[in-house]
């Protein structure tokens, strides 16, 4: 166990050390997600000016939405799984897969990385937000709300991850897994609500986001941390996180068994 | 002229057979780019479910302000698309390549990957853009009617030639650092901010996106135009700001090719 933790520890050091090597890069990163969330910060402003609800949103409901957004997007969505694709795709996977280590859990330690500067940059960036504009902010009034937003997160996180992963094993089979993955990200996005709740949505295309897998991952932990889930939506959302996660394990072990047997280690 | 138009058709064929070759691929990229296009259609149009307009526009007021931010951030990518790779450029060799050839290196390198899934995301916008327009323009007479048009024209071309300086400012402070390139990628981030009529951002940022990050002249001036809510002292300010932004582009990357010192030969 010891081994196993200096050994991802390690990873995870290295990767974290890389991440801040490249400073232009990351802050770069951090000023692309700034501009999405300031224009949809601008834009719900003008949308409530003279309103005090909007969608069923309350004006500090909203603005709570749009942080968090950026909060659960760098915990979530932060991954180095397009590394993956390039990994597969020139070979460079197999120095990984001859070594005494997990490729899955080099990749988890690489993410973990990616997501703890992107989560401390987010919070950082928010109090920034939240000092400068005074943006009124809701607080969740039960500490049992608490306990079930990081619980959902954390059941949103692996449920990207399981999504991510299978997703990138598309790379065994084609060198042009590049596209698809580039449109399963933005259909994600969009149908996960990271760029506005899907209340906006008519119900009909609501319903199917929050069938599909997608909605579990953003909407429905904001939704918890807004206390506007009911104990019924509470249950189902995550029951569906969690049979989600059965569904994607199944699916992801078995595509990366067949992805490495059809690996034909191709300029390695 | 002749040998330009020549050579960008010879690059655009062998970009057109690289993405035919990678079929897959590009139809995975052309299908989050309607996606992307399709669903902030859906949210836009969802969002006047609840409000009866944004910053006083209509919901066809606001899908023109959206279909004009397509075409000028559409046609800036499809000819200025090569500019994203002038890092890779740079890092492999390319660039010298580049310069030693008798033709301008700028045109060389936008043209570089001409990508007809831009063509290919065009056409619906132009078409949804033709069944807007008779909605905004009502029953205006034949001189307004191709005033506003022409005007409506010149500024779209405006933007994409501002489009094109930001580009070619991204392309020398990328020659200059070898490791700015993903600038291009912040300024498509803060380009989108004009997906939204720019009246939506308070004063302070619509100044800033007028005279800093000019996006509102780029892709909400021509809407306006068209709208007829597009003062003429505006019209001129706009045609002011894009001459001095090329002046100033033009003038960095010459500066910057002083300093270029080939790094990967």
């Amino acid at each position: 166990m010891i081994s196993l933790i200096r050994k991802y520890g390690s990873v995870l050091r290295i990767s974290l050390q890389q991440s801040i090597y490249y400073r232009a890069s990351f802050l770069m990163d951090r000023a692309r997600t700034i501009t999405i969330v300031f224009a949809f910060y601008a834009f719900w402003s003008t949308l409530f000016q003279g309103r005090s609800q909007l969608a069923g949103y309350s004006i500090s409901q909203m603005f709570t939405y749009v942080l968090g957004m950026n909060i659960l997007r760098s915990l979530i969505f932060s991954d180095k799984t397009w590394e993956i694709l390039r990994e597969i795709n020139t070979g460079r996977i197999s120095y990984y897969l001859i070594r005494p280590i997990s490729y899955i859990g080099y990749c988890s330690a690489r993410d973990l990385a990616d997501k703890i500067i992107h989560l401390f940059s987010a919070f950082l960036e928010v109090w920034i937000a939240v000092s400068l504009f005074n943006i009124p902010l809701y607080l969740p009034k039960s500490p049992v709300t608490l306990l079930a937003f990081l619980l959902s997160a954390v059941l949103a996180m692996i449920l990207y991850f399981l999504m991510s992963y299978a997703v990138s094993a598309l790379a065994f089979w084609t060198a042009e897994s590049g596209g698809p993955r580039f449109c399963f990200e933005l259909f994600l996005e969009f149908a996960a609500g990271a760029f506005f709740p899907l209340d906006v949505l008519p119900a009909s295309l609501k319903s199917i986001f929050e069938f599909l897998p997608f909605a579990s991952l953003l909407y429905f932990p904001l939704n918890i941390f807004l206390e506007r889930a009911s104990p019924a939506a509470l249950l189902s959302g995550f029951l569906n996180q969690i049979l989600w996660i059965a569904i994607l394990s199944f699916v992801t072990r078995s595509l990366w068994k067949r992805g490495l047997k059809a690996y034909c280690s191709e300029g390695g | 002229m002749k040998k330009y138009t020549l050579v960008w058709w010879k690059l655009a064929e062998m970009s057109f057979l690289m993405q035919c070759a990678n079929r897959w691929s590009s139809l995975g990229w052309l299908g989050g780019k309607i996606v992307r296009f399709v669903f902030f259609f859906i949210f836009l149009t969802a969002i006047f479910r609840h409000v009866p307009n944004v910053a006083g526009y209509s919901l066809t007021q606001v899908t023109f302000f959206y279909l004009t931010f397509n075409i000028v951030d559409i046609l800036a990518q499809l000819f200025f698309r090569g500019i994203y790779m002038i890092g890779r450029d740079i890092r492999e060799g390319d660039m010298d390549f580049y310069l030693i050839q008798p033709v301008h290196p700028l045109f060389r390198i936008s043209s570089n990957l001409i990508d007809f899934l831009d063509f290919l995301t065009l056409i619906p916008v132009l078409v949804l853009t033709g069944m807007v327009l008779p909605k905004i323009l009502g029953a205006l007479n034949f001189p307004e009617l191709t005033l506003r048009l022409i005007l409506y024209g010149l500024l779209c071309a405006n933007g994409v030639t501002i489009a094109f300086s930001i580009h070619v400012l991204i392309a020398s402070l990328t020659v200059r650092t070898q490791q700015m390139e993903s600038t291009v990628w912040l300024y498509r981030d803060v380009a989108s901010l004009g997906r939204f009529p720019s009246d939506v951002y308070s004063e302070l940022f619509r100044a800033i996106l007028t005279f800093v990050f000019p996006i509102a002249v780029m892709v909400s001036f021509p809407s306006k135009a068209l709208l007829g809510i597009l003062s003429w002292d505006k019209v001129a300010l706009a045609f002011f700001l894009s001459s001095i932004l090329l002046a100033l582009s033009l003038g960095s990357w010459k500066s910057a090719l002083k300093h270029y010192c080939s790094v990967s030969s």
